[in-house]
């Protein structure tokens, strides 16, 4: 049996203890009484807080029990936020506003490692060349006290291909940001204090991530020092296993992959604590077509997957444990009114008791980004509705962060107008209405919410048995079973659009607009910006041209002779390229073999 | 009459394929054969892969940008190459393609952009209309030798009226020594990894052989008479994707067995086109009974049969026919369990024929795999070097 099979096992027998707790709480007087006592407890220590319209309101709303039996079964079953199973949230006071008292000291220090409030907002930006990119991210967070740096990389940077290859010049810069060397890495993040805690980045690429670290570990180095590590806060995707299932950047075959990732964690947990070097994603599972519960079930799948990878390296759970976190979609599929208090829960109970984690290592960090796919172009402004329900739906899940995406995607990079809408969308929801800054659980415990969640959750766990019958993820994966699972949902989507079955407001119901095209100004990378990202590539090869060779060597002697292959990156990055860097690495271990 | 036959992509640096799955199988659905090439694929290779394949059109899916150079570099490459007629290039990108740049792009000679929620059934319909009726007629010999050249020959070979043997003759590389050209048949159940196996027999061929020496490959796929296919073997190799490789994807078109009622003619072409040191053909995923290059081994010159280790009992391994008449017998994914197994009883069955037959085991998907190494030497040098007549597997175990 592989990790995942003992994990439906640790749910099954978690679903018989909170039957036997409430049996014992109803029949055993003095359990009951103890229980009782705790949420009598539970209850006092809930502050309050003052609407702007004069109502006082307890922070935390608890449901209105007072026979033991459900009491001792909402505690198991969803717990308080921030305690285990972790359902309602994360942390135990996630969007409030701080209390206005002495006790707002107290409640930051219960939020764990989260010694600073921060808005969830992070937006996603990346166009052009590093300078460009730069301006937007300044441009994106100048009005929030936390500047928290979301970057998307073109096309020739996730596969690892320099600016200067065949054929992709009319990609650079295009739908991301083109990155090419340590220098570009730099520019990229000019002007942010990186040392500081209040800035934190996150890097979505996964195929060439260790190289893109070590880039941005040694720009920060030439810029704040070399014990800047320690101090860097971010996350970068990294997740080669959706790669192969979704989204198709991979370079490496698998087996290479998954050591230089854990090469790369095993550093980063070392040198870069407060850094998150993985971030374990169903985004691209669910753009591609995946319903939501094959979202989350391959998500968490994969995680529990590198957790017994790490775990097998030596890397200690409860070091790597609380470093790894997560990224879903939130479509409109009534899924979502409880996905993601599902899989924290999920994990919670695996990583306890299946990989003896501790508190830290259970709780299930997470991103989450509106559905791309459920934006199109038709009506494209009805866009704004859609990502504003989505967005909902991802804080009454409690998401840790959210990218809400700009109506205007369908069509091209997003314009500063409807970048801004998104984001706005983000402080209207939290910061401008009551739902979510008074009150913790204002909205969760509806008995829809759990009844769906029941339900998604029994239908992840048939998942998890169909893979662990496949020998787990790996095998899974190398039988393209969850592959052609996903490909099976997008085809049956597109399908029920096309026939209707599924409703599309401006395209298969109330057409009314026709095919209207937006007044948008597309965001496109002029031809001389794309020459000059050649040009400067073509210049730092010139330059180091003397010892680039000498660094590769020593990069495949790593590779071939087991060392930490991150480590050396973040010596190779100095004097060679992405490009570079990429062809040596596939001249030793090979290249991804398509999955089609 | 011959199905609709073209080419579908996704360009260099974009791994976007959730559309054009669903794209090539609404095509399929229609009767139009589709060759897949995969994603992040360059324009050279998509060009390349046209003209062996001598389809009538190229259909490229982008999402991430770039698409007006993209396109041009495709055109130009194209032209390059004089196809005759022209091979039609369509494509679409959702909302990234404004059409402002579809106006750009006709003006470069793309022939149709389908914009952000195009009907699937609008795109086929299209397809019909503007690609149904393209006449393929011999191209003159001043293009003997060319890779379109053959291709063309292939395509009049498939549809099995217009071979000429003149044709066939003025493909003969003009005074050039005639190569002895080997041809290596490859079979075994689906799955069992002879696409991968190819490609990587291919790489070594390509390291280890002059850069004037190539390899053809003739790889067939299921297909039903009157109706489409997916000929997807392209779509995960990676290194043969060069120039000096030849690729020809064929749909068996109802027949059973593993290859099609063309592959003696395609093959005949292929070996007096005087090209190729090597043709390796491929059978589609075979059944116990197939016994797909005959029993003399009138097709090719040496019989690869590729197990998986998962067969199913000794007792099925005793119904497959080809194990009795394969020169040589991989056991492939030699890293899953039951490959030792497989080895140990595949070994006996062959000791027990007395033919001399060769055993390997290799594991296709491991770079650098020797396995793949020694089944390499085995087929790519002279026989005459090569005169091991016993039994023999080669040393160790699998892992």
């Amino acid at each position: 049996m592989t990790s995942l099979g003992q994990v439906v096992l640790a749910i099954e027998k978690y679903r018989r203890f909170v039957l036997d707790e409430t049996r014992k709480a109803r029949t055993n007087e003095e359990f009951g009484q103890q229980i009782l006592q705790r949420w009598q407890e539970a209850k006092a220590g809930i502050g309050t807080t003052l609407t702007p319209t004069g109502l006082r309101l307890p922070r935390l709303a608890l449901p209105d029990l007072d026979e033991a039996g459900e009491i001792a079964r909402f505690l198991c079953e969803e717990g308080l936020p921030g305690e285990f199973p972790f359902v309602t949230a994360a942390y135990p006071e996630q969007y409030l506003e701080p209390a206005p008292t002495s006790s707002t000291d107290n409640e930051n220090r219960r939020n764990g490692d989260k010694t600073v409030v921060e808005e969830p907002t992070r937006l996603f930006a990346g166009l052009g060349l590093a300078e460009d990119t730069n301006a937007r991210f300044h441009y994106l967070s100048r009005n929030q006290r936390s500047k928290r740096l979301s970057t998307a990389f073109d096309g020739p940077t996730l596969y690892g291909v320099g600016a200067g290859a065949g054929g992709v010049f009319g990609k650079i810069g295009e739908g991301g940001v083109a990155i090419d060397t340590v220098e570009d890495m730099e520019r990229l993040y000019a002007g942010f204090a990186l040392d500081q805690p209040n800035v934190s980045v996150s890097m979505t690429i996964s195929g060439p991530a260790p190289i893109l670290l070590a880039m941005f570990l040694a720009a920060a180095k030439h810029r704040f020092g070399p014990d800047v590590g320690a101090k860097l806060r971010g996350t970068i995707q990294a997740d080669v296993l959706k790669e192969v299932q979704a989204q198709n950047e991979l370079i490496f075959p698998i087996e290479p992959s998954l050591r230089f990732l854990a090469d790369m964690v095993d550093y980063s947990c070392r040198e870069m604590p407060r850094w998150y070097p993985i971030s374990i994603s169903g985004y691209h599972i669910a753009e591609a077509g995946a319903t939501p519960v094959q979202q989350a079930a391959y998500t968490l799948s994969n995680g529990f997957a590198y957790v017994d990878y790490f775990r097998n390296r030596g890397l200690d759970v409860n070091v790597f444990g609380p470093r790894l976190s997560f990224f879903l979609d939130c479509g409109l599929d009534v899924e979502y009114i409880a996905l993601a208090r599902v899989c924290r829960k999920i994990w919670a109970i695996g990583m306890r008791e299946v990989f003896g984690g501790g508190n830290r290592a259970q709780i299930l960090r997470l991103h989450t980004q509106t559905s791309g796919r459920s934006l199109i172009a038709a009506d494209w402004r009805n866009n704004l509705t859609r990502t504003a329900l989505e967005l909902m739906l991802a804080c009454m899940n409690a998401t840790n962060s959210c990218h809400s995406n700009s109506a205007d995607e369908p069509f091209t990079t997003p314009s500063e107008e409807y970048a801004r809408y998104a984001a706005h969308a983000q402080a209207i929801l939290l910061e401008e209405s009551g739902l979510f800054k008074h009150m913790m659980n204002t909205l969760p415990g509806s008995p829809g919410m759990k009844v769906v969640g029941n339900a998604v959750e029994e239908a992840i766990l048939e998942e998890f048995r169909e893979i662990e019958q496949q020998g787990g993820v790996i095998g899974a994966v190398a039988r393209r079973y969850q592959r052609s699972q996903i490909q099976a949902s997008g085809h049956r989507l597109e399908s029920q659009i096309y026939d209707g079955v599924r409703p599309v407001i401006g395209l298969n119901r109330y057409c009314d607009q026709g095919r209207d095209w937006p007044e948008v100004r597309m965001i496109r990378t002029p031809k001389e910006k794309k020459q000059l990202q050649q040009d400067r590539l073509q210049d730092f090869e010139k330059r180091h041209a003397g010892e680039s060779e000498r660094c590769l060597n020593r990069l495949s002697d790593v590779v071939e002779s087991g060392g930490n292959v991150f480590e050396e990156l973040t010596h190779t990055v100095e004097h060679c390229s992405l490009g570079q860097i990429t062809e040596r690495l596939c001249e030793v271990v090979g290249k991804f073999r398509p999955m089609v | 009459m011959l199905p609709i036959r073209i080419l579908t992509a996704v360009p260099i640096c974009d791994g976007h394929d959730s559309a054009i799955n669903t794209i090539n199988l609404e095509f399929i659905r229609h009767g139009v054969e589709v060759i897949y090439l995969g994603f992040h694929r360059s324009a050279k290779d998509i060009v390349r892969a046209a003209i062996q394949e001598d389809v009538v059109a190229i259909g490229l899916s982008t999402y991430n940008g770039g698409h007006i150079e993209f396109f041009g570099e495709v055109i130009d490459l194209l032209e390059q190459r004089c196809p005759a007629p022209p091979i039609k290039l369509f494509g679409g990108g959702g909302g990234t393609i404004t059409q402002e740049d579809a106006q750009i792009m006709y003006g470069h000679g793309v022939d149709r952009i389908f914009f952000a929620g195009t009907p699937l059934d609008e795109m086929t319909k299209y397809l019909r209309s503007a690609y149904g009726a393209i006449a393929q007629s011999p191209y003159d010999s001043e293009f003997a030798g060319s890779d379109q050249f053959l291709s063309r020959q292939l395509t009049l070979a498939d549809d099995g009226s217009g071979l000429s043997p003149q044709a066939s003759e003025t493909a003969w590389a003009g005074d050039k020594p005639v190569r002895g050209t080997r041809v290596i048949g490859l079979t075994g159940p689906g799955g069992a990894g002879k696409t991968t196996l190819i490609d990587e027999l291919v790489l070594r061929f390509l390291r280890s052989h002059a850069e004037d020496q190539r390899v053809a490959i003739l790889s067939h796929d299921p297909s039903i008479v009157g109706s489409g296919a997916l000929l997807g073997d392209r779509a995960t190799m990676i290194y043969s994707q060069h120039d000096r490789v030849f690729m020809r994807s064929v749909g068996t078109r109802g027949m059973a067995g593993g290859l099609s009622l063309s592959t003696d003619r395609c093959l005949k072409i292929l070996a007096e086109s005087n090209l190729f040191e090597f043709i390796l053909l491929e059978t589609v995923g075979t059944g116990q009974e197939a016994i797909p290059f005959g029993i003399d081994k009138l097709v090719v010159d040496l019989s690869v049969l590729v197990m998986p280790p998962d067969y199913g009992s000794r007792l099925q391994l005793q119904k497959i026919a080809m194990i009795d008449v394969a020169d040589v017998i991989v056991v492939n994914k030699a890293d899953l369990q039951g490959a030792r197994t497989a080895v140990a009883e595949i070994e006996s069955r062959i000791r027990t024929n007395r033919k001399g037959q060769r055993l390997l085991h290799t594991q296709a998907n491991r770079h650098r795999d020797s396995g793949v190494d020694q089944l390499f030497e085995l087929l790519f040098t002279d026989p005459e070097t090569n005169t091991n007549t016993g039994t023999g597997t080669n040393t160790g175990t699998p892992q």
